[in-house]
């Protein structure tokens, strides 16, 4: 009987303890939930960057739908609303993202993550047209996939470390240790890409699309670039340009954004042009974060560059 | 009460004499107080805008005019500086700009191009609709909605500059999406527009058909080296939608754009103190104001004028106190017949003057109504006869 009663009092103390821890980790969840940073984002970079740095102190939004490139997405007002509401808006500047030059966003929570190196951004190949007198301009001035420099990305994710620590002072060193980790992650890519590309100097390579000028201007590669989708066999009169372009640009490589179509892949191979992917993650992987998709594409390229 | 009955009847009976006395009276009495009150509402209107407001950035010139348009949306435009002054602020990483474009009308109020910072600075909230979301979008002030009858969803068309500059700005129709709660200051007189859209008002921003991809060639003039050249047919939109919203494009460097001035929040004391200095350089075409100290020079200078006002007003008082005695003494002199009468009739010396003293007492008490209903008046339209006023001495 004593001993029955001995078991219901550790029990009932053993519940009332759970009961307090329970509701002393929900409170402290919600504490958190409520001190955590809201940040936006405009593409799965700058998202996997701020994720990193701010860990448990940010909650980051990247509402791009999984398929479309957050370079020409464009948002509803409900979403611009969103991204009003945000403590933080991660640009990543070189002309990304066409809609933030038509939304209204409050200048003190932009961040445009590539200001350091915005003096030597490349610029892009577009029509440009005038109307009168007024002078030549064109619509989409630079080249945007500016991670693909490892040592861009890492001035990226130092602008967004910097961001982070004004937005919360208290909490600055827990930012600069993770953002040293990722630094020396992206160091480590970079240096494993130079090697490799001192190796193959000049080495003709083909792009599908022109998304790697920073890729090319960093590591030196010999990169001329094509419009071919990776889902769409490119048409007879693609096919000649290639044939072409291949007696001044003897090519062995092109470069795809992602896994093109079996019969391209065929094709290419007939003509003794292999393909890579070096996928520029501007959204969302299906598999893996933004470290593991890098380090297969440098992986990738290394079987170009050897 | 017999002597307050008599004292009546004989002011009732010389109706316009009394009329007369009390219009004299009041005006005396009231303009004094209700040139005071509205001073005071002013000086605190003036105040408390101003020392909301850390600092202006504009070009060299007048401090007055500059502090006015920036805080109070006046129509006197100060010389522009360019978006590349503000972007300097911004790197410094000292303060928050906040670019301030008052250049444009739409009807008769001003056109206030700015960012969503200005609104959190101002602590605006909105009654109804949202705030701006896009280019060509804008947000009214409560008594703009309410003067022009305008509600989220109507649209609002922006004024030509001058009805006679035919190749000058023409008007953008823009959408209001919202309408900010009363204020009961500057903001509840504008229109709130994204400062990129007062740069498609002026034109340096437009939308049109993709020249790239354009069917109609008799309206391009040549394509030469990756540029064409398109001629007047080139049909510019002069409404913002979200079908050609993506066709809006700005022509030129961004950091050229015109401003009328750049309202600046410091971090902090020591960092609004850096940023005075560098302004203090004789080189600099820019000028850097404390708007409290301008708007506190201004009331100085109006205190001045007000201390004179007063020195007359009091001589002109004491004037009228004399011819007021003076009246009563030659009044009691006509009288003088009337009087006898009544002495005869029996009444003393001490009831003449209860006589005399109750009809002082009702013109005092006529005269205190009529300055109450005066003051009352000033009370209720004071506010914004001052905040008129104060955009006046803006234009």
């Amino acid at each position: 009987m004593s001993s029955s009663a001995e078991r219901f009092s550790v029990m009932r103390t053993s519940l009332s303890w759970l009961s307090v821890l329970l509701i002393a980790s929900a409170v402290t969840s919600t504490t958190l939930a409520e001190d955590r940073l809201s940040v936006y984002v405009v593409n799965y970079p700058l998202k996997y960057f701020a994720e990193r740095i701010g860990a448990e102190h940010v909650s980051v939004e990247f509402p791009v739908p999984a398929g479309e490139d957050p370079a020409f997405w464009k948002p509803t007002a409900e979403m611009i609303a969103a991204y009003q509401r945000a403590d933080l808006i991660l640009l990543n500047g070189a002309s990304y993202a066409k809609w933030i030059a038509t939304a209204t966003l409050a200048r003190s929570r932009l961040v445009d993550t590539s200001r350091e190196f915005a003096d030597h951004l490349v610029a892009g190949g577009n029509v440009t047209h005038s109307h009168g007198n007024t002078g030549a301009h064109a619509h989409g001035n630079f080249a945007f996939t500016t991670w693909l420099d490892f040592n861009q990305a890492a001035a990226q994710a130092k602008a967004v470390m910097e961001a982070l620590a004004r937005m919360r002072p208290d909490i600055r060193a827990s930012f600069e240790r993770n953002f040293e980790v990722l630094q020396s992650e992206f160091m480590a890519l970079d240096a494993e890409l130079n090697v490799m590309a001192r190796k193959a100097a000049n080495r003709p390579l083909l792009a599908s699309h022109p998304v790697y000028q920073y890729l090319a201007r960093r590591y030196a590669l010999n990169i001329k670039s094509l419009h071919w989708e990776p889902d769409r066999v490119p048409e007879e009169s693609e096919w000649t340009r290639l044939a072409a372009m291949q007696r001044e640009h003897a090519a062995k490589w092109i470069i795809w954004e992602q896994a093109p179509l079996e019969a391209s892949v065929q094709r290419l191979n007939a003509m003794g042009i292999g393909s890579v992917v070096f996928s520029p993650a501007a959204n969302q992987p299906e598999r893996g974060d933004f470290m593991t998709v890098m380090r297969a594409n440098v992986a990738n390229l290394g079987r170009a560059l050897d | 009460m017999d002597s307050l009955y008599v004292a009546w009847r004989y002011l009732s009976f010389n109706w316009l004499r009394t009329a007369t006395l009390i219009g004299c009276v009041s005006i005396i009495l009231a303009l004094p107080l209700a040139l005071n009150f509205l001073l005071d509402v002013g000086e605190r209107q003036l105040t408390a805008r101003a020392q909301a407001t850390p600092l202006v950035v504009g070009a060299k010139g007048s401090a007055l005019d500059l502090t006015l348009n920036a805080l109070y949306f006046g129509e006197q435009v100060p010389e522009l500086i360019s978006m590349a002054e503000d972007e300097a602020i911004a790197r410094s990483g000292l303060a928050l700009p906040i670019p301030v474009y008052v250049r444009f009308h739409a009807r008769e109020f001003p056109i206030v191009g700015t960012t969503l910072d200005y609104f959190e600075l101002r602590g605006l909230s909105i009654a109804s609709g949202r705030t701006l979301g896009v280019l060509g979008e804008c947000v009214l002030g409560a008594t703009v909605a309410e003067r022009l009858g305008l509600a989220p969803g109507d649209s609002l068309l922006s004024s030509p500059e001058s009805v006679f500059d035919l190749a000058g700005v023409y008007p953008l129709k823009m959408k209001v999406v919202g309408v900010l709660a009363p204020t009961h200051g500057p903001d509840d007189l504008a229109v709130f527009v994204d400062v990129k859209t007062a740069w498609v008002i002026q034109g340096l921003g437009h939308g049109h058909e993709d020249l790239a991809s354009i069917e109609d060639e008799s309206v391009v003039l040549e394509r030469r080296d990756g540029n064409v050249m398109a001629n007047a047919k080139l049909l510019k939109y002069n409404e913002i939608t979200p079908a050609n919203l993506d066709s809006f494009h700005f022509h030129g460097d961004p950091a050229l754009y015109p401003l009328t001035g750049v309202i600046v929040a410091p971090n902090d004391e020591r960092a609004g103190t850096i940023l005075r200095g560098r302004y203090l350089q004789e080189e600099s075409r820019q000028q850097i104001v404390r708007p409290d100290e301008v708007i506190g020079g201004l009331l100085q200078s109006i205190f001045r004028i007000k201390d004179m006002l007063d020195a007359a007003m009091a001589t002109v008082g004491a004037a009228t106190v004399l011819a007021l005695i003076l009246v009563f003494a030659l009044s009691l002199r006509l009288r003088e017949r009337e009087m006898t009468t009544m002495f005869k009739l029996g009444c003393s010396r001490a009831t003449m003057a209860r006589f005399v003293a109750a009809e002082i007492m009702i013109i005092g008490a006529f005269t205190a109504v009529l300055c109450a209903a005066v003051l009352a008046l000033v009370n209720a339209y004071g506010v914004d006869l001052v905040r008129a006023l104060i955009l006046q001495q803006g234009g």
